[in-house]
């Protein structure tokens, strides 16, 4: 690839500004459609765009008792890990820019990167609802990260390969969705969890400790940890619909699917009322691990015969 | 409060928070996420309203008194007519205390419709909050149709009640009821099915009868304890006597217990309403009142939405109240808040908080002062607090 192509992938399409432009639209569509099941009337098309350039010319209140280094470094960490990821995945459903053996690895990592940061954010700080929330986010990834990653791994094993464009390539064959259901439904709840979408969003449920870990950030880091959570939505979303829903397609059968698949965690966070952490882990490691071993009993046994 | 270590890990709510829809102090000190010490500090929102009402005449205070609370406004200025009334040693007509019943009962609906969104949004089910909130509409629209405003109905006059009920009223009323009991059943289905939301209240904040009897519990947070505690039914004032309630009783005493009761608290205003609109006794609509209102005490108790509310008037034989005292349920209720908190994990605080359906401005009668030092409590004569206020802003200009 030379220089030129690679900083235009980067930097405009698929990366950088279409991607946080995606990341924006679909935040939109997630809160408006909530909204419509709400029966409220929801946001304006450009709110998430407002919000977020509001935020970034306000001044960063950097409060007492912080590392600030930290205070300021961790929102751009958990930012540039989630556009990073971007560019292992097959966005608007056409091959992803770079790929090498074993890059699902890294992008559910980077992935992480977001949640982790903002963990760390918390106990960077004092305040008391920031730590709590600090740690109930960081008992949350605890939770669900194990089960996600084996749900996605189950999709590795039957491709052959550690690489999200082989798992593409063989999920463009095969609908993994009706080989592998308990997996995607794994795979989807996890991604809810990850975003800390209701009904896993116990550490910023605001009637108990205000904003969680992200309580003391305002300006600048708060713009970059929504923005990098709008990212990840799409990042997120991307994968999973590459891996369970027929792989590669053209960008707008793509969009309808991640689109599908978004539809249907908005349905979900109007559903359900919010869980208490002990019962989020609960609820991971007594059903959400145990689907997942089903699965892959289910794999071991079929690849076996 | 500073020191994490030493007192153990201190969590404040309040005064100013998000789960807190007016000012209230509460710490809970967690280990982990489990509460071992809760403690509450009121007096965020203490209005004076009590030495206001002594330096305003009889009818002046219906209008005050009538916003001592934003939610059950109609229950302050019904209870505040009936203790007038009681000095001056005259009764409303029967028609005048069906009215007063009637939209007493709607504003019981108003105010329950608004506890279940706001608990379920405490508990962060949002759907059920927004539509609660939606279904609320109609039945603030019935009472701005029949008294002209949605908040401060001001239905109430000193001897009767400023409006008559016409035909066309009442059938908007009963349409809009219908509406709302097919609303209920819906709502009473998803607390008392919904397996998401069951898993937040199912066995939370559990207060035994013995329990709710000793810390004085009243209204619904009592009822749900089975402590049959309803004014309405134990001593039926205004028209009560004429249109009986039936008492909604729970032997549980957890949130889903709250839940239930005061949704079936629901069904029974529906049905009141309905008689009421059905046989409304006919006559005037109210009786002169005395300008000076003879000398004497009286004590009014009436069945809030929320649970008991106690009013004391003294008279002197003037033009206005000589002491004026008012008791709301939430502070009979508070106890139990700080009890049934300990043991019981953080995140289920708000909602056991929320379970009593607190109102603290109206509440709030007393403010405590406390030595910054010490942490110790003080009180202030009259002649001191004034001479504290003219210090302060004296050494605020300087």
């Amino acid at each position: 690839m030379n220089p030129l192509a690679a900083l235009f992938a980067l930097l405009i399409f698929p990366g950088g500004l279409s991607l946080l432009a995606a990341g924006l639209v679909y935040e939109w569509v997630d809160r408006k459609l909530l909204a419509g099941l709400h029966n409220r009337v929801g946001p304006r098309w450009f709110q998430p765009l407002a919000d977020a350039l509001k935020l970034l010319v306000k001044e960063e209140v950097v409060p007492e008792g912080v590392n600030q280094a930290l205070f300021i470094g961790l929102p751009l960490v958990a930012l540039a890990g989630a556009l990073s990821a971007a560019v292992y995945v097959p966005l608007a459903g056409l091959a992803p820019v770079h790929s090498f053996p074993g890059d699902l690895i890294v992008v559910l990592y980077l992935l992480s990167l977001l949640t982790l940061g903002m963990g760390l954010a918390g106990t960077n700080t004092l305040d008391r609802f920031s730590l709590i929330g600090a740690t109930r986010t960081l008992t949350q990834v605890f939770s669900y990260e194990a089960p996600f990653l084996m749900a996605l791994l189950g999709a590795a094993v039957v491709a052959g390969s550690l690489s999200v464009s082989e798992i593409c390539a063989y999920a463009g064959e095969h609908w993994l969705i009706l080989t592998q259901p308990l997996g995607f439904v794994v795979a989807l709840i996890g991604l809810m969890g990850k975003l800390e979408m209701p009904p896993f969003d116990a550490p910023e449920a605001h009637t108990e400790i205000v904003a969680g870990a992200l309580t003391e950030y305002s300006g600048r880091g708060l713009a970059f940890f929504h923005l990098g959570r709008s990212v990840e939505l799409v990042v997120g979303l991307t994968l999973v619909a590459a891996v369970y829903l027929g792989g590669l397609s053209s960008p707008v059968w793509f969009a309808v699917k991640t689109l599908a698949l978004l539809l249907v965690m908005v349905g979900l966070q109007a559903l359900l009322a919010r869980l208490r952490i002990d019962q989020t882990v609960g609820l991971w490691w007594r059903y959400g691990a145990l689907l997942v071993l089903v699965q892959w009993l289910v794999l071991i046994l079929i690849q076996r015969s | 409060m500073t020191d994490n270590t030493a007192q153990g890990f201190t969590v404040p709510i309040g005064p100013q928070h998000p789960a807190l829809k007016e000012p209230g102090h509460f710490q809970f000190t967690v280990d982990g996420e489990i509460v071992t010490r809760a403690y509450v500090r009121l007096g965020y929102a203490h209005r004076g309203i009590e030495k206001a009402a002594e330096a305003r005449s009889w009818t002046q205070n219906l209008y005050l008194l009538e916003r001592v609370c934003g939610i059950c406004s109609h229950i302050h200025a019904l209870a505040y007519s009936l203790a007038v009334e009681q000095l001056a040693g005259v009764e409303a007509p029967p028609r005048a205390q069906a009215i007063r019943v009637l939209v007493a009962e709607l504003e019981r609906i108003h105010s329950h419709f608004l506890w279940m969104g706001v608990s379920a949004h405490e508990a962060g089910f949002d759907t059920l909050f927004m539509y609660s909130w939606r279904d609320r509409e109609t039945v603030m629209d019935l009472l701005e149709g029949l008294t002209g405003n949605r908040v401060n109905y001001s239905a109430n006059l000193l001897g009767g009640v400023k409006f008559d009920l016409q035909a066309a009223q009442a059938d908007s009323i009963r349409r809009g009821l219908d509406f709302l009991e097919q609303r209920t059943r819906h709502y009473l289905d998803v607390v008392s099915n919904d397996a998401m939301f069951l898993q937040r209240t199912r066995g939370i904040g559990v207060m035994t009868r013995a329990q709710a009897e000793v810390m004085g519990a009243v209204g619904p947070t009592a009822r749900a304890s089975n402590v049959g505690r309803d004014l309405r039914v134990e001593a039926p004032y205004a028209a009560y006597r004429d249109f009986p309630v039936r008492m909604a009783l729970d032997e549980r005493g957890d949130l889903e217990a709250r839940f239930e009761v005061r949704i079936r608290e629901l069904f029974e205003s529906f049905r009141l309403i309905r008689q009421i609109l059905d046989d409304l006794p006919p006559g005037e609509l109210g009786v002169r009142l005395p300008r000076r209102i003879p000398a004497g005490e009286a004590v009014v108790r009436l069945e809030a939405p929320r649970g008991e509310v106690y009013y004391f008037v003294k008279s002197n034989g003037g033009d206005r109240p000589e002491r004026l005292k008012v008791r709301t349920p939430t502070i009979c209720n508070l106890t139990s808040v700080v009890r049934l908190a300990v043991g019981h994990q953080l995140a289920d605080v708000p909602m056991i908080l929320a379970g009593i359906d607190p109102c603290f401005s109206c509440n709030d009668r007393l403010v405590q002062l406390y030595q910054e030092e010490t942490g110790e409590g003080r009180s202030m004569s009259w002649k001191d607090l004034r001479q504290y206020g003219i210090d302060f802003y004296a050494r605020r200009q300087a």
